[in-house]
């Protein structure tokens, strides 16, 4: 029974580091239309970022860059900081790019950097990552109320990100982003100038994205440029299809969802060759819900919600 | 010398597998992320179809085949039926099915790395220097022959000008007696087809792993957008290009960066100039999306 109450806890803890990616990703999206590929850049970025802030230094036998020590929260808030200079760096270039030119533009960039992330041995220890990273609060809690003690604080966070997003989509930055979607030379007309909203979108989105990356090294203990791949963009994306694009509740259904769906069959015990069985078998469900999905009920579980404006006279 | 040998045979890989994904782009108007994983499919199945013991040409021919009509068979069952639903919903189907079929070979073949059982053979010697084998002279062949071969048919016949009209107005195509769903499916059997191909090819030259379908994916990505999205003869260009490029950057940068070079070359192109190599002789008019 512990052993299951644990398995609930880790998958809702990494279904909330989902969910925050799915937020992020339904602001550009959802929100202001852009195909972003390469959410996975910025996921990346900051998942690395905190490593090495917090991390202690280098062991002889690693050799990453930095290594401070750090509280986590300095870690988290590096996170933010360097997932939005990413954004602002890979946007500046691109996202006057239409459509097709800037889905795939962003995915050259998340894989690009991945294989930074592989090959740049002196920054981040290389293939081998970065391990042993010591979750918080360890010196604080019991081991055994560590796991709750992290989903408690994921899910607040969890909380105050859907707070934002919603505020950010609710008000006149995000009316304006729906705008520039439907029809962006009659915004213009309005006074909406795409690229800083756009711009100014994607930085968001880069920072929340590191954030959750940063709570993903909580959440593994390590960082490994394996983790990084293309793959994580394209399971948001899944993750918020399904869930419904445009819509912020439809995001953390999504990303619950989502891992649910992937992770459950983790908790049974297999032989290595079922294991990898069951782990293909695993991604044929999934890109069959996407294919599903899209055929019968594109607009995803929660579709999004038409704006109602209120007309003069009531 | 090495590297006019390499970048020959990159290339003509590249070529093959790329024509299938531009023809796809052009004609349909959207990103096959499952073109890539095509490749993948035909590499086990020539896998299969040799260690039934069937002949390793008749094997080829089969693979093509079966690869021809598997894209029809995708296309017809879950492209067709959502056209109407905009390019992002095309998109992310093809992710979906990348999965279904990534998923699918790797349940029934397993994560070990895999071989060809062909006999070894010696390059062929010019001058005491090695410059191919018989099976990379003939794969460099296949490559030619596809190119001509696509050319001749898209520009000497019939259904190839349909293609060609249907991909460029399709209103005024149906007009003039062209039929878009005749020339749909022979543009999915061609492209599928040919990258079958290009995957047994792949797995002569090296060895057959699940990853490779994806691998493939980026550099087909980064030779269409080279020549310019939706452009077949771009395309064509851009694959010599780009596997003589890849090769020519190995030698200074570490060869775990291979594909990173093709992906900035995406980034490059499509920042600088995202009409690609077509603008070299005018391409890309008015796109369909």
């Amino acid at each position: 029974m512990e052993g299951l109450l644990l398995f609930a806890v880790s998958l809702l803890s990494l279904g909330a580091i989902y969910a925050i990616l799915c937020l992020a990703l339904n602001l550009e999206a959802g929100g202001a239309g852009l195909w972003d590929l390469g959410i996975v850049s910025f996921f990346g970025i900051g998942a690395y970022t905190y490593a090495l802030l917090t991390a202690p230094a280098a062991e002889p036998h690693q050799n990453y860059l930095l290594g401070l020590g750090l509280s986590p929260v300095v870690g988290l808030a590096g996170a933010a900081v360097t997932g939005a200079i990413t954004a602002l760096l890979i946007g500046l270039p691109t996202l006057r790019l239409k459509r097709e030119y800037f889905l795939i533009t962003t995915l050259a960039f998340a894989e690009v950097l991945r294989q930074v992330f592989a090959n740049e041995d002196w920054l981040t220890n290389g293939v081998a990552g970065i391990y042993g990273l010591e979750q918080p609060f360890r010196d604080v809690l019991t081991p055994s109320t560590l796991p709750y003690a992290f989903l408690v604080i994921i899910l607040a966070s969890l909380a105050i990100v859907y707070w934002l997003v919603a505020k950010v989509s609710g008000d006149g930055f995000g009316r304006a982003l729906k705008a520039l979607r439907e029809n962006e030379p009659l915004a213009m007309t309005a006074g909406i100038y795409p690229f800083s909203h756009y711009l100014r979108v994607f930085m968001l989105a880069g920072a929340l994205s590191g954030v959750a990356g940063a709570y993903y090294v909580w959440y593994n203990t390590l960082v490994v440029p394996g983790q990084f791949s293309s793959n994580v963009t394209f399971f948001v994306w899944t993750a918020l299809i399904i869930g419904g694009l445009g819509n912020n509740r439809g995001a953390l259904v999504g990303g619950f969802l989502f891992v649910v769906m992937h992770d459950a069959l983790r908790f049974i015990q297999a032989s290595s060759d079922m294991a990898l069985f069951l782990s293909s078998l695993r991604t044929v469900m999934i890109g069959a819900a996407l294919i599903l999905i899209l055929r019968f009920r594109p607009s995803g579980l929660l579709p999004e919600r038409p704006a109602r404006i209120a007309v003069g006279g009531r | 010398m090495d590297i006019v040998i390499y970048g020959l045979i990159s290339g003509s890989v590249i070529l093959m597998a790329s024509i299938g994904f531009s023809m796809t782009l052009k004609a349909e108007g959207f990103i096959n992320i499952a073109h890539g994983q095509m490749l993948l499919v035909g590499a086990y199945l020539g896998l299969l179809f040799t260690s039934l013991g069937i002949p390793f040409l008749l094997a080829l021919v089969l693979v093509v085949i079966c690869g021809g009509v598997l894209g029809v068979f995708i296309f017809q069952a879950f492209f067709a039926p959502i056209k109407a639903r905009g390019t992002l919903a095309l998109l992310f189907t093809s992710v979906g099915l990348a999965y279904v079929m990534y998923g699918l070979v790797g349940m029934f073949a397993g994560k070990r790395m895999l071989a060809y059982d062909l006999p070894p053979v010696r390059a062929y010697v010019i001058d005491d220097t090695p410059i191919m084998t018989i099976y990379e002279i003939a794969i460099v062949a296949a490559a030619i022959l596809s190119a001509l071969g696509i050319h001749l048919f898209l520009s000497r016949t019939w259904l190839g000008k349909s293609i060609r009209a249907v991909a460029d107005n399709i209103d005024l195509a149906r007009i003039r007696g062209f039929d878009p769903r005749h020339s749909s499916n022979v543009v999915w059997f061609v492209a599928s087809g040919l990258a079958a191909l290009a995957g047994v090819f792949l797995g002569v030259l090296g060895s057959l792993h699940l990853q490779m379908g994806w691998q493939q994916s980026v550099i087909i990505l980064a030779a269409t957008v080279l020549g310019g999205l939706g452009s077949i003869y771009g395309v064509m260009l851009a694959a010599v290009v780009l596997g003589f490029g890849m090769e020519i950057g190995i030698l200074f940068l570490p060869t775990s960066y291979r594909t990173a070079i093709a992906f900035a070359i995406i980034i490059v192109v499509l920042c600088l100039k995202p009409d690609g190599l077509q603008s070299l002789w005018g391409g890309a008019k008015a796109r369909r999306f």
